[in-house]
């Protein structure tokens, strides 16, 4: 005669081995994730933080028909003009020392005569180089430049070719120190 | 037959119970790591100043003057598209009409993720 005795040990064995079976195939399927500590949060407050100054600079004074800012900058190639007020912007804050956030902006046009190549010229770096460890940002800005007054290479002067209103971009790799 | 021994059968079903919601819980925990993670990636993946500043661009060539000495809203357009496609990755076109009363833009933007579309009027 079959002995029949303990079977509710028996099912509550193999309900347990169910659950460790589950249980590991659960763990093994997972999907891990290594981020080294949430840097996506302070990229996206720094951006932020770019964009923001950007759209400070393009603004212009008193909502006047003057140009902007970094119309001016862009147009005159102004270097120095550019880091003055941006890092002014970015880097101020409250408290005795100021942040130390380092930046390179390129300007992006599309090259004269033929307005079919683009080119990307160096419009203005901070005091440190990107290096290979710093982690950047990109953020960009849409600038009208008129360049009938000073401006790129290929736009010697005055009433040459490639006058009047051109589409630039600024675009901005922001990085900490 | 021997006798089957059903005392503290409860016992028996609190354990299952307790053991079956901790692993729900197991879950829950487990996923929570993946939602977090494509949240933060949808957002700042997200162009959204992209998007804002070419549509700025756009209304604003949409008012400036063609013809004369130099073809400011031909030339200013033509970059626009030039630039976003060679530096922004992505493909925008554009249309402008006016009617007497209004003007219409029609604006089109997809950087292959992320398509906006956009029908501005003025006044």
């Amino acid at each position: 005669m079959v002995n029949s005795s303990a079977q509710l040990f028996t099912i509550e064995g193999i309900a347990a081995s169910l659950i460790i079976l589950l249980t590991a195939y659960i763990v093994v399927n997972s999907t891990s994730i290594y981020t080294p500590g949430d840097t996506h949060i302070s990229n996206m407050q720094l951006e932020v933080t770019g964009s923001d100054a950007l759209n400070m600079l393009n603004t212009a004074q008193n909502g006047t028909a003057v140009k902007t800012p970094l119309q001016t900058f862009v147009e005159q190639n102004d270097a120095s003009g550019f880091r003055t007020a941006f890092l002014n912007i970015v880097n101020n804050k409250s408290g005795t020392s100021p942040d130390t956030i380092q930046f390179q902006a390129n300007v992006t046009y599309v090259m004269a005569p033929l307005y079919t190549t683009i080119n990307t010229s160096i419009l203005s770096n901070s005091s440190q180089a990107l290096h290979s460890g710093d982690h950047a940002v990109r953020v960009t800005e849409w600038v009208v430049a008129d360049k009938t007054t000073k401006d790129f290479p290929e736009c010697p002067g005055m009433f040459s070719a490639c006058g009047g209103k051109h589409a630039v971009l600024v675009e901005v790799l922001l990085w900490r120190d | 037959m021997a006798r089957l021994n059903d005392d503290a059968q409860w016992i028996v079903l609190m354990g299952f119970i307790v053991s079956f919601s901790l692993f729900f819980l197991a879950i829950v925990l487990n996923q929570s790591t993946v939602v977090g993670q494509t949240t933060a990636e949808a957002v700042s993946e997200f162009p959204k100043d992209d998007i804002r500043g070419v549509r700025d661009i756009i209304i604003e060539s949409v008012f400036m003057d063609d013809g004369g000495t130099y073809n400011n809203k031909t030339n200013v357009q033509h970059e626009i598209h030039l630039l976003t496609l060679s530096r922004g990755g992505a493909v925008t076109n554009f249309t402008n009409s006016t009617d007497g009363t209004y003007t219409y833009v029609e604006i089109h933007y997809n950087n292959g993720v992320t398509a906006y579309n956009e029908s501005w009027r003025y006044p």
